[in-house]
């Protein structure tokens, strides 16, 4: 057991540690020239307590560890009344989550990288404010309670991002990678970034109305982050969300199949465990359209009568960390591919949207289902993309707008630079949206 | 610390070079309905050095204050590195030498206040919230951030620095039938604690909008002229124009630097916006920035022509314009980055029944419900709304997101009220990773748009 669990057993009932030290190496390129080499190492706590049947929570960055139980005390002592005990012991499933090489990964490497990258891309264009932002990490997390949880785990994480703003304006296009191990970004995804690139260098502005919208990967963000309101056992236990008694009802298409794999092999969204020490596992959320189950953490378990399903992280919308509260989250969420070439939904569009990112996305009234963001990405006409978005907005819910998806693509890929830092998910074409254009 | 930290500083083998180090307490209390979610308390400290080589530029974050020597120095020596890499090499601007302390000592300290006595104010917002029948549940957060900071370079600065704000924000949440709105309060926002108290007057019109939400229509889809109230314009101020007067925003951007240089005529000659860190009271107020320079008021719009840029000491030599000290970071393990503090739209001369009556068709937008931008593209929510029809004000409308394009929307804001009012409580992410910073105040009056696009069903 580690000593602060020992330490603060002494003056509290239970007591639950999560400790992580990260390190990263990131660096960045902004206009084709090198910006800046970053190299951190941080280590972040949280301690939370229950004492006399009251929780307590306190967080530190490199804090005084006296300190730490002291406030986790004093905290519980105006704490409400805790619903349920720390995780107890339990034995984790084995997740591929580390690589050396990653972790002996210098700058010098990171930026030969990003130099193979940058020189691909110059010759195709040379003109284009072109960035790339490359970055290895390093993670020890352990979790333990004094119920007996012992979680311990190493990670490694290499990630690359790259993209550009189209010339002249703020709407950016991005593509990226990530892996738990180095790797040479492929040609396919630079001549697609290229490709999409000189796609946008016009502009298009549909007639405002309904029409077809295909959901690239990276705009995946739109779907799951309302499914993750609505699965999320906080916001049922609160009857708050809007699947509240709908487990085993049609929410969407049959054509979609969402899963939350935790425990995928060289993925760096792996955890053996989840924020609170409860053991990880893969679970369907969504099956052929049909809600399968909720997500839920302690609290949230304890609130519905249940145990948890190991989805107590501490992330949030914006932020996240050991400051925040473990809440119910996906740790790694993927809606499964279908069986058709996204080119071929682009092609078979007589006038549709293929949305690559939603602007504003916060600002709506996603818990419920629902989003109206200013849509980035290309109008298509006559199977093929005439220009990029400009003055367009989409709205949907995704309860109604998900009933009715004509395809889903075989291709599945992270949504990098999107909301949701994990998971992957496929094109996806739905019937129609409601678009705000010309 | 600080003596030994400038001992470090002094020493490194950079052309510049500073470290921050920072002890920073917060206090949360959260309600989620009636249940109290969480009291907690943070005890965080740690440093981040920066360095400038050769040309290039290398930044590190750190925990253990021990460290900070060799850190410090791996950081130069990276720094020197991305020099030998870059054509271009980058240069700081002059900045004069401070060796001082300020420190605060506001009305009523939040950090002399006792726990209780924070969440005993909290408990009693949120049982006003929750008294009301359509009300299902509620969200009602105290929060308080206090940091003290110490900043050396290499050139001889240290300084001693605070940070201090308060805020109680939250939000109302009802229902009728299958229809959930969520309105939110927000009150503090700066040092003041006494600014938290006796605010039950403003928190129930906040809970009286959440229930006649249920009864609103969604807005219609299109393009529509507006008029925004104040909180709404000091958001799109800040979200639209703001973050493109960011000089780290622009340094590498061509287009935009071509676009956006001094004397550009932005909107018509009733526009004029500032960024003011020297207001005491709003979010936005700093001495000095974490490069150690002192904030002061710039004017970005002065009758629609650009006239100023907020930037670091790095980008203030890029372009070869003026210091303005806005380079901050929210936490001990962020570098800095070009912030606003307070950005407002100077007030004009109309009036709101002026404005209201000059649009046939269109909205009237209340209450900002946050906001996004990318480069030119801006998006942001208002919290509910009316049609105008007329000339006049009719029902009111829900869900409510809107965008538009910095360059042809400044020039469609056709009048200005004469009404300036600050938001309380400040905002604003940026940066990866993203860096969300309550210090960042917004005001304006109520602003007529002539066109921007509503998202809607």
């Amino acid at each position: 057991m580690h000593a602060l669990i020992e330490q603060a057993r002494k003056t509290v009932d239970q007591a639950e540690l999560y400790w992580r030290r990260r390190r990263t190496l990131t660096v960045g390129y902004q206009n084709y020239a090198l910006q800046q080499v970053e190299e951190n190492d941080l280590s972040s706590v949280a301690l939370r307590a229950i004492d006399d049947g009251k929780l307590g929570n306190a967080y530190g960055i490199f804090p005084d560890v006296n300190g730490l139980i002291d406030d986790a005390k004093a905290s519980a002592g105006y704490g409400d009344r805790a619903t349920f005990s720390f995780a107890p012991a339990a034995s984790y499933p084995t997740v591929e989550t580390y690589d050396e090489q990653t972790a002996q990964l210098t700058s010098q490497d990171l930026i030969d990288v990003c130099e193979t990258i940058k020189g691909r891309i110059h010759k195709a264009l040379p003109d284009i404010p072109f960035g790339i932002r490359c970055q290895a990490e390093t993670s020890d997390l352990l979790v333990e309670s004094s119920e007996g949880a012992a979680g311990e785990s190493r990670s490694t994480g290499f990630g690359i991002v790259f993209g550009a703003s189209f010339r002249g304006v703020g709407t950016r296009i991005l593509k990226g990678e990530r892996s738990i191990s180095p790797f040479d970004v492929g040609g396919s995804l630079i001549d697609e970034f290229i490709e999409w690139y000189r796609w946008g260098e016009d502009t298009s502005t549909p007639s405002t109305g309904r029409m077809p919208v295909i959901l690239a990967p990276e705009a995946a963000f739109l779907v799951l982050l309302p499914l993750l309101m609505g699965v999320s056992g906080d916001l049922v236990s609160k009857k708050t969300s809007p699947l509240l008694d709908r487990i085993g009802e049609p929410i969407f298409s049959e054509r979609l199949t969402v899963i939350d794999d935790p425990l995928a092999s060289g993925d760096p969204n792996g955890r053996p465990f989840d924020d609170e020490g409860v053991p990880c596992a893969a679970k369907p959320i969504v099956e052929k359209g049909v809600l399968k189950d909720y997500i839920l953490d302690l609290r949230s378990a304890a609130a519905l009568d249940r145990s948890s399903n190991g989805n107590g992280f501490k992330r949030a919308l914006f932020g996240g960390g050991a400051e925040a509260s473990p809440t119910p989250w996906f740790a790694n969420p993927q809606i499964e591919a279908g069986d058709e070439s996204w080119r071929d939904l682009v092609s078979g569009l007589k006038e549709g949207l293929l949305i690559t990112s939603g602007m504003g996305f916060h600002s709506g009234n996603y818990p419920q289902g629902q989003f109206a963001v200013q849509a980035v990405g290309y109008h298509i006409i006559d199977g093929a993309v005439v220009g990029r978005l400009d003055k367009t907005m989409i709205s949907g819910d995704i309860y109604k707008d998900l009933q009715n998806v004509r395809a889903v693509s075989r291709e599945c890929r992270p949504g990098v630079g999107s909301l949701l830092s994990a998971g992957k998910a496929p094109y996806i074409l739905l019937d129609s949206l409601q678009v705000a254009g010309a | 610390m600080k003596d030994r930290l400038a001992a470090i500083a002094a020493e490194l083998p950079a052309d510049y070079a500073d470290i921050r180090f920072e002890e920073n307490r917060k206090v949360r209390i959260l309600y989620e309905g009636k249940k109290l979610s969480e009291v907690a308390m943070t005890a965080m400290s740690g440093g981040h050095a920066r360095a400038y080589a050769n040309g290039g530029k290398a930044i590190s974050s750190f925990s253990d204050p021990e460290r900070a020597g060799p850190i410090a120095e791996s950081t130069c020596n990276s720094a020197a590195l991305v020099g030998t890499l870059r054509d271009k090499k980058l240069r700081l601007a002059e900045a004069p030498v401070i060796a001082d302390s300020f420190l605060l000592s506001p009305a009523q300290d939040p950090r002399r206040i006792s726990l209780k006595e924070k969440l005993d104010l909290a408990t009693h917002y949120n049982e006003m919230i929750l008294a009301e029948p359509n009300v299902i549940t509620s969200q009602t957060y105290y929060d308080e951030f206090a940091s003290r900071r110490v900043f050396v370079n290499s050139e001889g600065s240290a300084i001693e620095y605070e940070l201090l704000n308060c805020g109680i924000v939250g939000f109302i949440v009802a229902k009728k039938g299958n229809v959930v709105q969520r309105v939110r309060f927000a009150f503090g926002g700066c040092e003041d604690f006494g600014r938290l108290l006796g605010r039950e007057d403003d928190l129930k019109k906040q809970i009286v909008k959440a229930c006649e939400l249920l009864d609103a229509e969604p807005v219609k889809a299109g393009i529509f002229p507006v008029i925004l109230d104040p909180s709404e314009a000091g958001v799109f101020i800040h979200e639209a124009f703001g973050h493109l007067s960011e000089g780290d925003g622009l340094q590498n951007n061509p287009a935009f630097r071509d676009r956006l240089k001094l004397q550009t005529d932005l909107g018509r000659p009733i526009l004029n916006a500032t960024d003011d860190p020297t207001l005491e009271g709003r979010p936005g107020h700093f001495v000095v920035d974490d490069e150690g320079v002192r904030g002061v008021k710039t004017h970005l719009i002065t009758e629609g022509v650009l006239t100023g840029r907020l930037h670091s000491r790095e980008t203030a030599a890029e372009f070869d314009e003026p210091l303005s000290g806005n380079m901050r970071a929210v936490d001990a393990p962020f570098t800095p980055l070009v912030r606003m503090s307070n950005v407002f739209i100077e007030p004009g001369d109309s009036s709101f029944d002026e404005m209201i009556s000059s649009i046939d068709h269109g909205y009237y937008l209340v209450g900002s419900k946050g906001g996004q931008t990318s480069g030119d593209q801006f998006t942001f929510g208002a919290q509910w709304g009316f049609q105008i029809d007329n000339g006049r004000l009719g029902p009111m409308v829900s869900d409510i997101n809107m965008s538009g394009e910095l360059f042809s929307t400044l020039q469609a804001i056709s009048m200005v009220g004469d009404d300036l009012r600050f938001n309380e409580r400040g905002g604003c992410g940026k940066g990866t990773p993203m860096q969300t910073n309550r210090k960042s105040g917004t005001g304006a009056p109520h602003v007529k748009i002539d066109a921007v696009t509503i998202g809607g069903v």
